[in-house]
């Protein structure tokens, strides 16, 4: 298969403390998203930030994983709701590190039970190459349930 | 205190025929953004994907790292301009992140301009957790 580029460009005024940025994508899906130090790491006020993109990225990833293992098993899915969280914490040499993101997955799909559907939210992460991107820098977490089931624990 | 940011996905159907949406996130920034395999693996077709959202997430947190060490080293920023192009090989992930960056800031060097976005690349949270990616390159210019 041939090699894919993606590409997005962001314009940075001043300090960090103080100045802001807009990031805009080249497929021009998006553009001049500003985003601040504050935006980042307290309320967001409409703005987005680095890790609100990646949060964007991995739940998108994910729900293709795990459209296309639920299709291989020969169950494609109707419908496929996924979330993802990224959280970002300051360690103890007082930098900032991406800790978690976790993924939480919603399936109306004919005839897969529960049982099938863990095993497969379990290897769709695993065929996520952002899973295991992120895994080098905080845990990786899948809760996966069926429409119509309670919500998993 | 940590920080918790939340995007929602909707899909239908299997991944090659299916497609999907980036409902909403946290800030309200941006949402109802399209995605699908067709967009991700050949044609841009002005729809986003997963790979352009990490080269948007990467661009914005190595610009803030940078604006911080150079401020740091007395000498702030008055504008950078970042760009970063990420490559996906399907059935591979990606294999290779290329940073750009043109800074107008007064009064520093240009090897003080490269090693500020050295250690920006090392060290930016969004730079750690793709420590894995096998390429992460840096080209990085004042602006004359």
């Amino acid at each position: 298969m041939p090699r894919i580029q993606r590409q997005a460009s962001v314009t940075w005024e001043g300090n960090v403390a103080r100045g802001s940025g807009a990031i805009t994508a080249a497929t021009g899906a998006f553009s001049a998203l500003p985003y601040s130090l504050a935006s980042r790491v307290e309320k967001p006020d409409g703005k987005t930030s680095p890790e609100e993109l990646l949060a964007a990225a991995h739940a998108a990833c994910y729900a293709m994983s795990l459209a296309g293992e639920l299709a291989g098993a020969g169950t494609p899915v109707e419908e496929l709701e996924v979330q993802a969280t990224v959280t970002l914490d300051q360690v103890e040499d007082g930098s900032h590190r991406i800790v978690a993101s976790e993924l939480l997955a919603r399936a109306r799909v004919e005839e897969v039970d529960a049982e099938t559907l863990d095993r497969l939210a379990a290897s769709a992460s695993e065929g996520c190459p952002f899973s295991k991107l992120i895994e080098a820098s905080g845990t990786v977490t899948v809760n996966a349930t069926l429409e119509g089931e309670p919500d998993g624990d | 205190m940590a920080t918790e940011r939340t995007a929602e996905v909707t899909w239908s159907g299997d991944l090659m025929s299916g497609n999907g949406r980036i409902d909403s996130v946290t800030s309200g920034a941006f949402g109802g953004l399209d995605v699908d395999w067709h967009a991700r693996s050949e044609a841009v077709e002005s729809k986003t994907s997963p790979e352009e959202l990490i080269a948007a997430a990467h661009a914005a947190c190595f610009s803030m790292a940078l604006s911080h060490g150079l401020a740091q080293a007395g000498h702030p920023a008055d504008e950078l301009k970042t760009s970063a192009t990420v490559t996906f090989q399907p059935g591979e992930g990606i294999t290779k992140i290329a940073l750009q960056v043109t800074g107008k800031v007064p009064g520093t060097s240009d090897d003080e301009f490269r090693q500020a976005a050295e250690t920006a690349k090392e060290n930016c949270p969004v730079s750690k957790a793709l420590s894995g990616v096998p390429e992460i390159g840096l080209d990085a210019r004042l602006q004359s």
